[in-house]
């Protein structure tokens, strides 16, 4: 069962998505568990993205930008981070938890730390459980 | 009388203001009565469920909160050519939908139980004989086959009357479809509309005039709201907590907002300024952007621990 769990990660095309391009072309390591989707900026994700794949059943949602100061857009990442904390707060009050939902900064010559946030988000997971969400809405009545 | 458009008005897990805002048509009652007639409707007359007639129009007014409301959405499901989801508990679930927060269980609990007003020695919760509870709120389209959406809390009688009275001469109907910012009197202030710190109403005092109320540090939920009521709370210096409900480009009106404020957040400075801030400032998140949305919203109800 732990085994299958899914993670959901958005991953910015400069940064974050160049450190997994990075991590790959190193032959690094990491567990097969996340599903990588990648946005132009970590400032396109939407509150409603990550919401929306905890309800189509993910169990954790890893959100990767661009190291403070070094977003392609200037300040993308800044107004990320700010909206991570209030996701972190609504995704508690939902009874998701916020042990399930990460947001790191990952460039892209951080091959290595790809991999080892990777590793570290799947093993919380795992230890956390399957999220419940998918199948608690699917009740009728 | 024999051409006239049979109208049906139905109220399930709401509180009748709906229908109080039909009642409120004022004049344009008489133009929707020269089309039409009432045929059925529960709160406004006698009827009875087993002899409903074949309406043509139905307008339906709160969600599904028990099983009782669902075995009746079903059947008039059946009756109606025309079905209008009537004020936002129909059509995103409403107020009565933060209970989600909540199991059954506990729901039940705090109303017959722990609430002040009630006494309950034996702490009986009645089962018997009363519908049950549902396991979540869920809007009347889980439901219904819905062919028109009206939310507000209750929707404005002017517009509504204009609207019905539209649909029984068959012209087509157009709600708009921006946000209400849009049509806001409020202006954007000269410094920008960033905003410095979130306060609530009473710790504010009077707003500023005519200037936009986010910039002043009120979470009005405008930005994320439809623009169908005209703007008018904010146009008498209340902040919108939108009960309209989102735009049609918005899947979820709480998250959009949370979005929202949190760019807007000392958006000049966003090298500067500390992130935790916002969410500090903010104590009750779903309280706040999900009062009138939440059985609507990408995540409907709390999550319970074992997902059963």
């Amino acid at each position: 069962m732990a085994e299958d769990i899914k993670i959901v990660m958005f991953c910015c095309n400069w940064c974050s998505y160049g450190g997994a391009d990075t991590a790959g072309t190193a032959r690094m390591q990491y567990p097969p568990n996340i599903r990588v989707i990648r946005v132009m900026c970590s400032g396109r994700i939407d509150p409603q993205f990550v919401l929306k794949a905890f309800k189509e059943g993910a169990d954790g949602v890893f959100v990767a930008g661009c190291h403070m100061g070094d977003c392609h857009y200037d300040a993308g990442n800044y107004k990320l981070d700010r909206r991570m904390r209030l996701l972190y707060k609504l995704v508690e009050d939902m009874g998701i938890g916020k042990e399930r939902l990460y947001h790191d900064w990952i460039s892209a010559s951080e091959g290595e730390k790809f991999s080892e946030s990777v590793k570290m988000m799947v093993n919380r997971i795992k230890e956390l459980g399957p999220a419940h969400l998918k199948d608690q809405l699917e009740v009728e009545g | 009388m024999a051409d006239k458009a049979k109208i049906g008005t139905m109220w399930l897990g709401g509180c009748s203001g709906c229908h109080l805002s039909i009642a409120d048509f004022h004049e344009s009652l008489l133009d929707v009565l020269e089309l039409a007639e009432f045929e059925f409707s529960p709160v406004l007359m006698d009827t009875k469920y087993d002899e409903v007639p074949e309406l043509d129009v139905l307008i339906v007014e709160g969600g599904i909160r028990n099983d009782e409301n669902r075995e009746l959405a079903e059947m008039l499901n059946e009756k109606a050519k025309f079905i209008i989801c009537y004020g936002t508990c129909a059509c995103y679930g409403g107020i009565p939908g933060l209970g989600n927060l909540f199991t059954v269980d506990e729901l039940e609990e705090e109303a017959y139980i722990n609430s002040l007003s009630t006494v309950n020695p034996d702490k009986i919760i009645p089962n018997e004989e009363v519908p049950h509870l549902e396991s979540r709120v869920r809007p009347l389209e889980d439901v219904m086959d819905i062919d028109l959406m009206v939310p507000g809390c209750p929707p404005r009688s002017d517009v509504v009357a204009q609207a019905v009275v539209a649909l029984l001469k068959g012209e087509t109907i157009e709600l708009p479809t921006t946000n209400l910012c849009e049509v806001c009197p409020r202006e954007k202030p000269p410094e920008g509309l960033a905003m410095d710190f979130i306060k609530r109403q009473f710790e504010v005092g009077a707003p500023e005039k005519d200037l936009c109320l986010i910039s002043q540090g009120l979470v009005c939920m405008g930005p994320a709201t439809v623009s169908l009521c005209g703007a008018e709370c904010p146009s008498i210096a209340i902040q919108c907590r939108g009960c309209y409900g989102p735009t049609a480009k918005v899947l979820d009106q709480g998250a959009k907002m949370v979005s929202a404020i949190a760019s807007d957040y000392g958006i000049d400075e966003d090298k500067t300024v500390d992130p935790e801030e916002v969410a500090n400032q903010l104590d009750d998140i779903v309280g706040t952007f999900y009062t009138y949305t939440l059985p609507a919203a990408l995540v409907p109800a709390k999550m319970q621990k074992g997902g059963k």
